[in-house]
């Protein structure tokens, strides 16, 4: 049964863009550095369904247009034309490290984007055991988080998605964080969740992760759904999209 | 979730500094002492505002600085959550929510400048300060009105934040703040009532000064002006929300 529905899904996003160019006109607004706003479509008619219990990798595309995709599942944005529904509630891991206060301590953090991914106070309680033990933050969890590396920043993010328990993940960028052994845990982790029967959608740039945990890909070109096939099936047709873009170049 | 918003923003401001709280009283005392200085000492008996002049400037000092922060924030707020609204379950206006809120507690700590203001000059109010906490529920539903409303055009066309300072400005100006309602000739007085400032700083000097508040249609004015803009902002909220999710 299908528990994320996207139908007919079209989204244009605003870039701004630097006034370039060499006319007199608007002269001055150039050389203050002012930009110009552009429109450019993101995603275009996009369909598909994705299945309980499938992992599935967005391939292709611009990072933009694969992050909108995930935000639009998780409904932390809404699409200019078509629905999305969705059957079950989305933990989105888009950018959570970003949501942490350098002034607070990590205790507080965890406290705070916990929160804002919708746990209450309680909740919260009851996991900071299982997310410090997972994060291997123990020893500093009433120091502030400061300047903590980005590791660490991603590692804490990490381990509060991850303590969520939750039925369905939209994964943006993150799989490939800390060092090996963190790394191998939360492999592991994530293996564990789709035995149970966990949904995934995974945006990465490296294609070992898709490789690893995907069983179905879907390749866009021009935020255009162009195939829905297997993992080396996409990640061949990137391939060659990408050289066919070099040889244009040469 | 919000309890735990609001402390992280009060514990911001108050760990930066040495002096911490206290500088939410010292902030608006500083102003009040300034303005007291210039209107009531070197100007002298213009008879601008009523009497005692310190207590009556930090009445109303207070809620504006109030109005002033929330407001200001509100234009920024959506931008400087842009990383947390990507990822967050939670209600958009729950941003907006909290910056007023977060102004209000301090706010609230401020109070004690009135306190201070009344021992110096030792005028005590009468029954009718009742009407203090009314006019702050007002003020905060009036708050989240402009808030919301500021907050979604600023991300639509961030041009909005500087034409927003300069209408703060003028509010300071324009609402009797400085001066008393009365000190408005009586002609341009329904005109001063379109702001829905003066009847809320009405409410709040009523309880000292009786005769401040001078016509119930006047206030009636004010406060329908307050509930215009909670409706436009909660309007405008709605309308904007993809595109706010979109851009901030």
């Amino acid at each position: 049964m299908s528990i994320l529905e996207f139908s007919h899904v079209s989204l244009t996003m605003s870039q701004t863009k630097r006034r370039t160019g060499t006319g007199k006109s608007k002269r001055l607004r150039r050389f203050a550095g002012e930009t110009k706003r552009q429109v450019i479509p993101v995603v275009n008619d996009l369909s598909f369904s994705v299945q309980a219990g499938q992992s599935i990798a967005l391939v292709g595309g611009k990072a933009l247009a694969r992050t909108s995709i995930l935000r639009l599942a998780a409904g932390t944005l809404i699409p200019d034309s078509g629905t999305v529904t969705r059957s079950e509630p989305i933990v989105p891991m888009i950018g959570i490290a970003r949501g942490f206060g350098r002034g607070y301590t990590v205790r507080q953090n965890i406290y705070l984007v916990g929160g804002i991914l919708g746990l209450t106070p309680d909740q919260v309680e009851q996991r900071i055991p299982q997310i410090t033990e997972f994060a291997d933050l123990k020893s500093i969890l009433d120091r502030h988080l400061g300047a903590a590396p980005a590791s660490t920043r991603q590692k804490l993010a990490w381990s509060i998605a991850m303590s969520l328990d939750a039925r369905f993940y939209a994964v943006d960028q993150t799989l490939v964080v800390g060092e090996r052994d963190f790394r191998q845990k939360c492999w592991t982790h994530v293996d564990q969740l789709r035995e149970q029967g966990a949904t995934f959608i995974i945006s990465a740039d490296n294609s070992k992760v898709y490789r690893r945990f995907c069983d179905r890909a879907l390749y866009f070109s021009h935020g255009k759904l162009e195939a829905d096939t297997t993992v080396a099936a996409a990640l061949a047709l990137a391939r060659k999209a990408r050289h066919a873009a070099r040889d244009s170049e040469d | 979730m919000l309890r735990m918003l609001v402390l992280r923003d009060l514990q911001r401001q108050y760990t930066k500094f040495r002096l911490g709280y206290l500088w939410s009283l010292l902030e608006p005392l500083g102003m009040a002492l300034v303005l007291w200085l210039v209107f009531s000492v070197l100007l002298g008996e213009r008879a601008l505002g009523l009497q005692p002049y310190l207590l009556f400037l930090s009445v109303a000092i207070l809620p504006w600085w109030w109005f002033l922060k929330s407001v200001q924030a509100s234009t920024k707020i959506f931008r400087r959550m842009r990383g947390e609204i990507a990822f967050s379950g939670l209600p958009l206006q729950i941003w907006v929510f909290r910056t007023v809120i977060s102004s209000m507690v301090e706010f609230i700590f401020s109070l004690p400048v009135i306190v201070i203001a009344m021992a110096v000059t030792g005028f005590l109010p009468g029954p009718l300060i009742v009407l203090f906490p009314v006019a702050i529920a007002l003020q905060f539903l009036l708050l989240y009105g402009i808030g919301l409303l500021v907050a979604s055009l600023s991300v639509v066309a961030p041009d909005v934040t500087r034409v927003v300072k300069i209408i703060l400005r003028a509010m300071f100006y324009l609402s009797p703040i400085l001066y008393s309602i009365s000190n408005i000739p009586a002609s341009v007085q329904p005109i001063a009532a379109l702001n829905p400032l003066v009847g809320i700083l009405g409410l709040y000097r009523i309880g000292w000064w009786p005769e401040e508040q001078t016509s119930a249609w006047a206030l009636v004015t004010s406060l329908s002006v307050a509930a215009g803009f909670l409706i436009a902002g909660l309007i405008t909220f709605k309308r904007l929300k993809p595109r706010i999710l979109k851009e901030a």
